[in-house]
């Protein structure tokens, strides 16, 4: 059973993407900003994290980057869940090693579901 | 006796004959002096006629060659001559000086009589101007009657009248006849005096274009927008000192520091050739240097006659309106992204509830639609703070004024907000001085709007433990605000003495003791770009477009809304209602 780990700061679409996941039998953890994330990943070991860009406090591409930069934790696949998605924006994330950057309104909830698994059965 | 009478008579012939050629002689002088002096007067009345006729031929013309050419048109009515001509200098672009010469026959001469002319002027026109002209130098122009190869007279006599412009000899007329001994000294001086009064005219005209000119200038250097004419040839004539700050020029600025300093942004040549060739505005829309956006504008400028004599450039800072435009387009962003971001979720969440596992538990069930509500409440409540942002904006936001109870009001707005403080620790307490009148007009719901928004703000910045305590007192006008707060036994973080109105005002402060505004922020509080934007990236619920709308509602009142604020130790928003029906746009309240 694969672990996600969700981190978004809306509370509805947490919710949703948390139960989504959960119905086709993930484990989920979720946390609200990028510090709540880090305390979960001291004790979860995700095998892919779905990321918002737009946090409070310390935003996607930040925390993207510190995981990106830990021995430990650079390994896990991130996949960024956002509003944001000028090319720019999506670029970057990628640079920084994103494995895929989705739109939140482009995609439904069955569709990220399964983007993740594809992803999960690359790796 | 006989003696005596012959004495007398002989005395008396004498007598008689001294006085008759005394008489005889003063009579004389008088028809001399009478028949010279109607001589003159006649010589100057025609100076006049010319001169006034001249005067009406010249109009305001500045082109001395025309006026010469006048003079000389005229003065065959004063003198009988067989040339008139004249010489004029003139300067080129390229800095060399020219000669026109113009030869006028009244009478057919020869070649020999025209060369001739021609170099007695030469050699009156070197001395005059210390210069060494030749005949190669003349740009020569003859006209008037033809000239008559066989005729042989040589040139028998000739005065020359030098032409002087505001002090500055510019030429020399030269009358000319085959007679011998023709012109005597009145017929110069006539002409001396027309040439001297036609140049004093001239110089006149010139003086006040001059002024004219000066006029022009100042106005061109006090513009606000960077001013600049480039002539025919590509150079600069003109630039304004805003065009040289704009350009980062000093001093002497020639065409080339103006294409250099522009050479990384625009390829001004090819705009300008393309202005002037093709007799067309050429703008450029955007330019960024030295950290500023300009516009400029290339207009080509013609003469009466549509000859082109260069062009116009004007450097427009836009800075501002683009900054304004930038900002708009992230309000627009930050809007759709501030409602997509619920939407999202209710997409997310409407496809669960439609899964057997959420159907089937009550809870989950229970739960997800309440996210359902929050996030359409929250839509809601975006989509009518913009409606109204949008109606103050287009001016067509309106109050229902009736005569309500505003102590009652505030009382019912903090009740409203117990369990949403008490839930997070505050205390919510409401402070009305006895003094509140019970009844007056103003919009009972949009005030109440201002009273939920100002409220719900405090609680959301305060931290548990904290206090929230809204207040409401009479100002009279002229008491001082922080005065008035310390009777009322009221604290608010930040008010400093110096603060009153003009006219007695209710004031309505909701203060917190939370971690307070610093000084620039508050100057963004009721700024609707800058709210979005900032509440979008913070953890805090809300729009942020509750000031922006709040501002509007107590401005609509005639009212002031305003922050008083200490960091680490709270602050205090207050507005302001007029009572007696007094408007007052500006009562003077400035935190």
């Amino acid at each position: 059973m694969s672990k996600i780990l969700v981190i978004e700061d809306d509370p509805a679409i947490r919710k949703a993407v948390a139960e989504g996941l959960r119905q086709d039998d993930f484990e989920v953890e979720t946390g609200g900003d990028a510090e709540q994330g880090m305390e979960i990943l001291g004790r979860f070991e995700p095998n892919l994290i779905l990321l918002d860009l737009i946090l409070p406090g310390k935003n996607g591409f930040e925390f993207l980057k510190e995981i990106k930069a830990s021995v430990k934790l650079s390994k896990i696949p991130v996949i960024i869940l956002s509003n944001l998605g000028d090319q720019e924006e999506v670029q970057q994330a990628l640079k920084l090693g994103a494995e895929d950057f989705l739109i939140k309104a482009d995609y439904n909830l069955s569709e990220v579901v399964e983007i993740i698994k594809k992803h999960l059965s690359k790796s | 006796m006989q003696f005596t009478i012959l004495n007398l008579l002989l005395t008396l012939g004498i007598f008689t004959i001294i006085v008759v050629s005394i008489f005889l002689f003063q009579y004389r002088r008088l028809r001399d002096s009478l028949a010279g002096r109607e001589k003159e007067m006649s010589r100057r009345m025609y100076q006049l006629s010319i001169l006034r006729e001249l005067g009406e031929r010249i109009g305001y013309s500045l082109r001395i060659d025309q006026i010469v050419e006048i003079i000389a048109a005229s003065l065959r009515r004063l003198l009988d001559y067989s040339t008139v001509s004249y010489m004029l200098i003139s300067t080129t672009a390229d800095g060399k000086s020219k000669i026109a010469f113009s030869i006028n026959l009244e009478k057919p001469v020869n070649k020999l009589f025209i060369e001739d002319v021609k170099k007695t002027m030469l050699i009156s026109i070197n001395t005059l101007l210390e210069k060494n002209f030749k005949s190669e130098d003349l740009d020569e122009t003859v006209s008037g009657t033809i000239t008559d190869p066989t005729a042989e007279e040589k040139v028998g006599s000739f005065f020359n009248v030098p032409i002087v412009i505001a002090g500055e000899a510019v030429g020399i007329l030269n009358i000319a006849s085959v007679q011998n001994q023709r012109y005597m000294q009145k017929e110069v001086e006539i002409l001396y005096t027309i040439m001297n009064q036609a140049s004093d005219a001239v110089t006149k005209l010139q003086h006040v274009l001059d002024i004219e000119k000066g006029k022009l200038n100042s106005m061109v250097a006090s513009m606000a927008d960077g001013v600049m004419m480039i002539d025919k040839g590509k150079q600069l004539t003109v630039i304004n000192p805003v065009a040289k700050a704009m350009l980062g020029l000093e001093k002497h600025v020639t065409i080339f520091d103006v294409l250099d300093s522009l050479s990384n942004v625009i390829d001004f040549r090819t705009k300008l050739e393309e202005s002037i060739d093709k007799d067309r505005l050429v703008v450029a829309p955007a330019i960024t240097l030295n950290d500023k956006v300009f516009q400029i504008l290339i207009t080509p400028v013609k003469d009466k006659q549509d000859v082109s004599l260069g062009a116009v450039v004007i450097l427009h800072d836009v800075t501002k309106e683009k900054e304004l435009e930038k900002m708009r387009e992230d309000f627009t962003n930050m809007m759709v992204h501030e409602l997509r971001s619920p939407l999202t979720g209710v997409r997310g969440i409407a496809n669960l509830l439609v899964t057997d596992k959420v159907k089937n538990d009550a809870v989950k069930y229970a739960d997800f639609v309440s996210l359902i509500q929050t996030n359409t409440e929250d839509m809601l409540g975006l989509v009518n703070d913009l409606l109204d942002v949008a109606k103050l904006d287009s001016g067509k936001f309106q109050l229902i004024k009736k005569p309500s109870d505003i102590s009652e009001l505030i009382q019912r707005r903090v009740a409203s907000f117990k369990a949403l403080a008490d839930q997070n620790n505050l205390s919510l307490e409401a402070k009305i001085a006895p003094d509140v009148p019970g009844n007056f007009n103003f919009d009972e719901h949009k005030i109440s709007q201002v009273l939920n928004n100002l409220i719900s703000n405090s609680i959301k910045f305060t931290d548990p433990g904290g206090k929230v305590t809204v207040s409401a007192f009479l100002l009279p006008a002229g008491k001082d605000l922080a005065e008035k707060v310390v009777e009322q036994s009221l604290v608010w973080p930040g008010l400093k003495k110096g603060v009153n109105v003009k006219s007695e005002m209710l004031m309505i402060g909701v203060t917190d003791t939370g971690v307070g505004i610093s000084n620039e922020k508050i100057g963004k509080l009721f700024n609707k770009f800058v709210q979005l934007e900032s509440t979008a990236k913070s953890e805090k619920k809300g729009t942020g477009l509750g000031l922006v709308v709040s501002k509007g509602i107590i401005e609509a009142h005639q009212g002031k809304i305003g922050v008083f604020s200490e960091p680490g130790e709270g602050t205090t928003f207050y507005f302001t209602l007029p009572i007696n029906q007094v408007i007052n746009k500006d009562p003077n309240q400035g935190s």
